[in-house]
């Protein structure tokens, strides 16, 4: 036993109480060395006569309280003219009254924590498993070293080490299947809501901010005016159900490229019962890499994540996860910027439709997908599955049976199997091909007049433009052909390719 | 722990305040000024309970401002290492949780939480025990031990531990003391 400098009475008194327990321990085991037996009989010699050890026992106290006040006053002597609430009179009389003492057994108490939880450090060697604001999570030691990843979103000073993080994805993860749960990562801008700056409201628009026009009635519920951040926000069509819906399959996270305080602002509006989201906000402020997103700072296994996203290049390392949303642009700048020169569908007091929206077909996705992960005819363990592999199976479902060949689409010294409309045509089941025979069903061209679009037209195959395949990315579904439609080209863009 | 300490400050006081009611401005605005804060030296300071004497003032030059030192009675709070505290839960989540001892929060790891406890999400997320007796979630009462205490100019910050005899949720709050 250590003996702590400054408190030699205190830690001889445990020293005692550590030899008694060391007595009482080896007592039950053959061996017994000669001092330690000494020392039973004399605890034994004690508890014989009862008022002899009480007196022993007063005795002790008294001495642990004379030092515990030491440590008290050594412990505070740096503080101005302290005096403790309780009173500095009462703790010095206290040593000539006995029954004052039991007023300061806490003290006691405290000083003997104090020892204790210093011993216990020196004893096991903790590993760190976090720090907040420089301590230990464990432990409480202080430490300066900023490794491990900063989990900013849920205290703003905190860290995790590696080894922590794999601790609670697995622990999370087991604990989620319980509930037949996977998780679901959801961006906000265009994905779920558009907003826009009052500023940057055009003519047509003004009717949103005039309360007295018809259309405030239809937008009640899912246009919000928020004044003191100049904005303007409208929530996507179907967004609430869609909420409801996912959050008996999923634990939802937002993630964003906005700021934090936008975030939480938004995550009011869609979630103002705080029932979806609870802390699992993250902005941009949290991102480990700049202009990237990344499943490093969400506490969930990978293979157990969705994310809905309508910018895929932002999750360069988890595509795998990502379903891609089409964007959402219900104000006029939000079409400007991304290059749409069409009218906005705030401007033709218009929105998308509520129950076969963007929101209501991924809803559907994402309900296959988990009725797949948890099927039960594939056994019960669920641990082993991953919700990617079943991502992949419902998506290559969409345009299976189909053969494509493509024409005038890349450019010409493109390797034409790294273009991202031959992957994506991959991805959603259908093979590709670069020559046409008879098994090809379709032709994607830019081009009526390209040879192959010719031969298309000859042998009654599908003749389409690229946007159908894109459609059926975000619809997942096999979009009617007749309405993608391979227009003439001008003369105009003719002649300058020649 | 709680201290009644007296504390020294020098209080500038704008010339307008002059007359009358000097001594009232100068409590008024000292109250307004301390109360609330946190210094590392002294924890918090709760409240203040008396002045015990305002000292000779100095005029400065150019401002007209006046510097009173002044000395005051305050009750203030400090957490140490070691130290019981009663504390409400104010948020839960898979790391362990958080609660506030007034204006100390502490964090309470799911390393320091007692193993047969298990964390359940939801939109009410707690700890549990498998047999669903003991519940820790947002606004329980629970008695934590400090090991860790961090001070900064505006916050202390503790890390705590229920993970120990007598520590964890206070079911019958009339045996708390």
């Amino acid at each position: 036993m250590s003996l702590v400098d400054g408190s030699p009475v205190n830690s001889s008194s445990s020293d005692d109480f550590a030899a008694f327990l060391d007595a009482e321990l080896d007592s039950t085991s053959d061996t017994i060395p000669q001092e330690e037996e000494e020392e039973e009989e004399e605890e034994k010699e004690s508890d014989d006569d009862d008022t002899n050890s009480l007196v022993q026992r007063t005795k002790r106290r008294k001495i642990s309280v004379l030092d515990g006040s030491e440590a008290l006053n050594g412990s505070t002597s740096h503080m101005d003219q302290i005096e403790v609430l309780d009173g500095s009179e009462e703790l010095n009389g206290s040593t000539s009254h006995i029954d004052k003492i039991e007023n300061f057994m806490y003290k006691l108490c405290n000083a003997c924590e104090l020892l204790c939880s210093e011993t216990s450090v020196k004893e096991d060697i903790c590993t760190h498993p976090g720090f907040i604001g420089g301590m230990c999570i464990k432990c409480g030691e202080k430490i300066d070293n900023q490794s491990g990843v900063a989990f900013g979103y849920i205290h703003k000073d905190l860290r995790l080490a590696n080894d922590e993080i794999v601790r609670l994805r697995d622990r999370d993860l087991k604990n989620l299947l319980r509930h037949r749960k996977l998780y679901l990562v959801l961006d906000l801008d265009h994905t779920l809501l558009n907003s826009t700056r009052f500023s940057d409201i055009t003519q047509d628009e003004g009717y949103l901010m005039n309360p007295d026009d018809p259309m405030q009635d239809t937008l009640k519920g899912s246009l919000f005016k928020l004044p003191f951040m100049n904005m303007v926000t409208k929530l996507r069509p179907f967004v609430h159900t869609f909420l409801k819906e996912a959050s008996n399959l999923f634990e939802m996270y937002i993630y964003t490229m906005g700021e934090r305080a936008y975030a939480l602002e938004m995550a009011n509006l869609l979630d103002p019962g705080r029932v979806y989201f609870n802390s699992r906000i993250i902005a941009q402020g949290d991102c480990t890499q700049r202009h990237q997103k990344g499943l490093d700072v969400v506490l969930g296994q990978e293979s157990a994540v969705l994310i809905l996203d309508d910018t895929e290049q932002v999750w360069v390392k988890h595509k795998d996860n990502l379903i891609s949303m089409e964007r959402y642009h219900f104000f006029a700048s939000s079409c400007k910027q991304f290059g749409y020169k069409a009218k906005s569908l705030s401007e033709l007091r218009s929105d998308e439709s509520d129950a076969d929206g963007a929101l209501a077909t991924v809803l559907n996705v994402l309900k296959q997908v988990h009725s797949m992960f948890f099927d039960r005819e594939l056994g019960e363990d669920f641990a082993g599955r991953d919700a990617r592999q079943m991502l992949r199976a419902v998506r290559s479902e969409v345009l299976k049976g189909c053969k494509i060949v493509f024409s005038r689409v890349f450019p010409t010294k493109f390797q034409a199997e790294n273009h991202h409309l031959w992957m994506l045509a991959e991805r959603l089941g259908a093979t590709c091909s670069t020559e046409v025979d008879s098994s090809v069903t379709h032709v994607i061209s830019t081009d009526i007049g390209t040879e192959k679009s010719r031969w298309a037209i000859q042998e009654n195959k599908f003749l389409i433009e690229p946007r159908w395949l894109e459609a059926a990315n975000f619809l997942w579904q096999r979009q009617p052909e007749e309405r993608f439609p391979v227009k003439e080209v001008k003369l105009k863009p003719l002649t300058n390719t020649q | 722990m709680f201290f009644h300490i007296v504390l020294e400050r020098n209080m500038q006081l704008h010339p307008r305040h002059f007359g009358r009611d000097l001594r009232e401005k100068l409590v008024a605005k000292l109250m307004k000024d301390v109360e609330g804060t946190c210094s590392g030296r002294h924890g918090f300071v709760v409240a203040i309970t008396g002045i015990e004497n305002v000292g000779k003032g100095l005029i400065r030059d150019g401002t007209g401002f006046v510097t009173f030192p002044v000395k005051y009675q305050c009750v203030v709070f400090r957490p140490f290492k070691g130290e019981i505290l009663e504390a409400v839960v104010s948020m839960v989540n898979k790391m362990g949780f958080f609660a506030e001892a007034g204006p100390v929060q502490i964090f309470v790891s799911n390393h320091l939480i007692p193993d047969d406890m298990e964390f359940q999400s939801g939109d009410m997320p707690n700890y549990t025990t498998s047999d669903g007796s003991v519940k820790i979630q947002k606004d329980s009462e629970v008695r934590l031990k400090i090991i860790g205490t961090r001070v900064d100019a505006t916050e202390i910050f503790c890390i705590g531990t229920i993970k120990d005899d007598f520590l964890g949720v206070i079911s019958d709050p009339g045996t708390t003391s």
